[in-house]
């Protein structure tokens, strides 16, 4: 059996030419960045040709641009970071994001909250719309930051960043931005969006696991997490994986070279997964279906069907998928995602998320649907 | 698969059949609520053996969160009968329902035949319909739990260990390089790790529920002898914390919940004549008033001769030859004939031998 792999929004394997990207690094060219022999040199130059790489990819300067060991610690340094900062004028800090956050952001802001600092969060409609009259209400309270992920990585809505940036740098509010699912897939460049804050990942665009960037807008003040040696401007200490800087410079830069005419395949193979799974499961439900997408993600939901057993018996299948949100027991739990988007009444765990990628053939969504449609027949009530 | 060593060797010894095996962990409750979770067969510890050992055999592995049937069908069963003044017995709870029809319908979904599992019991095709029958090792047979399996189950279960020895088990273990070979014996209930029941009926039970208020002890003839904190705190038969200071050896004989009275007598007084049980499940054909059959009342308790006597539909009383000792109503009555299970129910009554006190 041929095993088909349609969950790269999880993850992604890694590309031929970020590994030979990396390869020097991870062998010869071993040095520490900081070192100050021939080896550190040699590491220095490497990094800092990386973190140039990613400032022009991302229309950035490279001071701003900051590599981390990941999505979750941007996430958490942009969030942590500035609401530990001491407000301007007094008072309690406050911090605004979006109901469909990725828990990297979701889970610091409650971290924050339980410390005292006030919480705003603001509704998502399924169409993608966001309270833009609660978050000017917000914004009048000066919050140390705002969070709003640009494309969701459950739904793969594509939310109103631009919109948002605008509104809070008229006020002087950054903006923290989650791209993780967006470089690549939407346009996104810091030169035309006035973010502040803009986390990236490595893994989801064919880089290597554990590499992240955090891009932090000149002026924009944060309050480290980690404390060490200084490096990264003292914003993320530690000896630097410049391997991992290497490869996740080289995945950005493709994939946003790429993104226009692979957006545009993606596309048509989701329309395509999207309209065959209707046309043969008139029941399914396509969640964040009318709302502007990403072109690789379908979240779909079939009402009765246990979307926990839905992906096993995917995988059992050979094809592999995810659903819902996944505990630190493995097990599908319901998502928040959801949650917020419909509310309550909708079966949150029933949610299956097709994500698909670079290897992705229109033959592998012709499996997927046969399979789907097998499972979801052997699981009806008869 | 719990992650304990009896379901690790149960998926190994299908796997050796050449069964074509998938492995599966349910979820029962959120384990990162508790502080003492991991140390046995049901926290997050105990999925990732599983996920190890279904690894190291090389067959897909899941884990099922199914928490919210099972709060409604153990859980919320177990505060209760805690609050009418009885003793659950959660893991038949959980036999009966969670894990053999639940885990069934999640096995049907993925296209699966049969379900396996490490208890220590048998099955046997037999012309009128397949057999329960308890496990060959008679102290670890498991038999007493299982009186719940819905009965058009039985024929596609699968019971690898019945006709094991624990000591075999644990050998078998070693020889396939399992993980969980030598992890001790889970002793607590899954959803109390720590042991102390009380504090999840603290937070389940309504505000100052008469279980967990203070209330007298008194003995069979009304006369109060101390204080108690809380009827739950109390199962018959039960010695310790009833105080120091009292006449001779005391034990608790019944409660009532409505006046939240522990009653306390001699040892005589703990002697059983009948036991109703209340909506019995038969795994073979219900035996008739006057049948003679063997009947087990707890765990780790000999089971002893009986007859059964009126009232098989609905109701089910059995009269034993002997009165027993210490029988507790909420645990089960399981009945047998020979090694066979015929099946069981819940005790809601106990006739005494000496003393005409019964609880309901």
């Amino acid at each position: 059996m041929d095993f088909i792999y349609l969950d790269h929004a999880a993850t992604t394997p890694l590309r031929p030419e970020v590994r030979e990207a990396m390869a020097p690094y991870l062998d010869e060219a071993f040095g520490n960045p900081s070192s100050a022999h021939r080896w550190g040199r040699q590491a220095a130059a490497a990094l800092e040709g990386a973190r140039a790489s990613v400032a022009a990819t991302l229309g950035a300067r490279p001071p701003e641009v900051h590599f981390t060991r990941g999505g979750t610690e941007s996430d958490n340094l942009a969030i942590f970071g500035r609401a530990r900062l001491p407000r301007p004028g007094g008072g309690r800090p406050s911090i605004v994001h979006s109901a469909v956050e990725h828990h990297a952001v979701l889970e610091a802001a409650r971290w924050e909250e339980a410390l005292g600092v006030r919480r705003r969060v603001l509704a998502v409609d399924p169409t993608g719309r966001l309270d833009l009259d609660a978050l000017d209400q917000a914004l009048e309270d000066l919050p140390a930051v705002v969070s709003v992920m640009w494309v969701n990585n459950e739904v793969g809505m594509v939310l109103p960043v631009p919109e948002v940036a605008e509104r809070c740098q008229a006020r002087g509010v950054p903006l923290h931005t989650d791209a993780v699912q967006a470089v690549g897939k939407v346009p996104v460049r810091v030169d035309d969006v006035p973010v502040a804050l803009l986390t990236v990942t490595g893994h989801k665009i064919y880089g290597p696991k554990s590499t992240g960037v955090l891009f932090v807008r000149e002026g924009t003040e944060l309050a480290p997490l980690l404390h060490g040696g200084g490096q990264e401007r003292g914003v993320r200490p530690g000896t630097q994986d410049v391997a991992g800087a290497v490869g996740l410079a080289e995945a950005l830069a493709l994939a946003v070279a790429e993104r226009e005419s692979e957006a545009a395949r993606l596309g048509g193979l989701r329309d395509g997964l999207e309209a065959a799974l209707r046309a043969r499961l008139p029941s399914l439900v396509v969640h964040g279906g009318g709302a502007p997408r990403a072109p690789h993600v379908v979240n779909v939901g079939i009402p009765g069907i246990d979307g926990a057993a839905l992906v096993a018996a995917l995988d059992l299948d050979g094809v592999a998928v995810s659903g819902g949100s996944a505990c630190a027991s493995g097990a599908t739990t319901a998502s928040h995602v959801l949650e917020a988007l419909f509310g309550p009444a909708v079966g949150t765990r029933a949610a299956l998320r097709f994500s698909l990628g670079r290897g992705t053939l229109p033959e592998h969504v012709e499996r997927a649907v046969e399979a789907t449609v097998r499972a979801v027949e052997r699981m009806s009530p008869a | 698969m719990s992650g304990g060593v009896d379901s690790s060797v149960a998926a190994a010894l299908l796997v050796e059949r050449g069964h074509d095996v998938v492995g599966v962990t349910m979820k029962t409750f959120c384990y990162s609520e508790t502080p003492a979770h991991g140390r046995t067969c049901c926290g997050l510890d105990g999925i990732n053996d599983a996920r190890r050992v279904a690894d190291r055999l090389g067959i897909a592995h899941f884990v099922f969160d199914v928490e919210e049937d099972f709060t409604r069908d153990v859980i919320d069963d177990f505060v209760a009968e805690y609050a009418r003044g009885r003793t659950p017995n959660p893991c038949v709870r959980c036999n009966s329902n969670t894990k053999f029809r639940d885990l069934m319908r999640r096995g049907e979904d993925l296209g699966c035949d049969a379900i396996a599992s490490g208890h220590y019991v048998r099955v046997r095709a037999e012309p009128e319909g397949t057999a329960l029958l308890r496990g060959v090792d008679a102290g670890k047979d498991q038999a007493y739990f299982l009186w719940g399996l819905p009965k058009n189950l039985l024929p596609r279960l699968v019971f690898p260990l019945g006709g094991l020895t624990k000591s075999e088990v644990r050998r078998r273990a070693r020889e396939l390089g399992l993980v969980t070979a030598d992890k001790p014996e889970s002793q607590e209930i899954c959803f109390v790790p720590t042991g102390d029941y009380r504090d999840l009926l603290d937070r389940r039970l309504p505000t100052r529920h008469p279980a967990l208020e203070p209330g007298p002890i008194v003995t069979l003839d009304g006369a109060v002898l101390g204080e108690h904190s809380g009827y739950a705190g109390f199962t018959v038969g039960q010695r310790k914390g009833l105080g120091g200071g009292l006449p001779a050896a005391m034990y608790v004989v019944a409660i009532r919940p409505d006046v939240r009275e522990v009653v306390v007598g001699p040892r005589e007084a703990l002697a059983v004549a009948a036991v109703r049980v209340a909506e019995p499940n038969w795994l073979a054909r219900p035996p008739r008033p006057g049948d003679r059959v063997t009947v087990q009342c707890r765990h780790r308790a000999r089971s002893a001769p009986a007859v059964v006597e009126a009232g098989v539909d609905g109701d089910l009383v059995l009269a034993f030859d002997d009165p027993m000792t210490a029988v507790a109503p909420g645990q089960s009555a399981v009945v047998f004939q020979e090694a066979r299970v015929l099946g069981g129910g819940r005790i809601v009554a106990t006739i005494g031998a000496n003393v005409s006190a019964s609880n309901r």
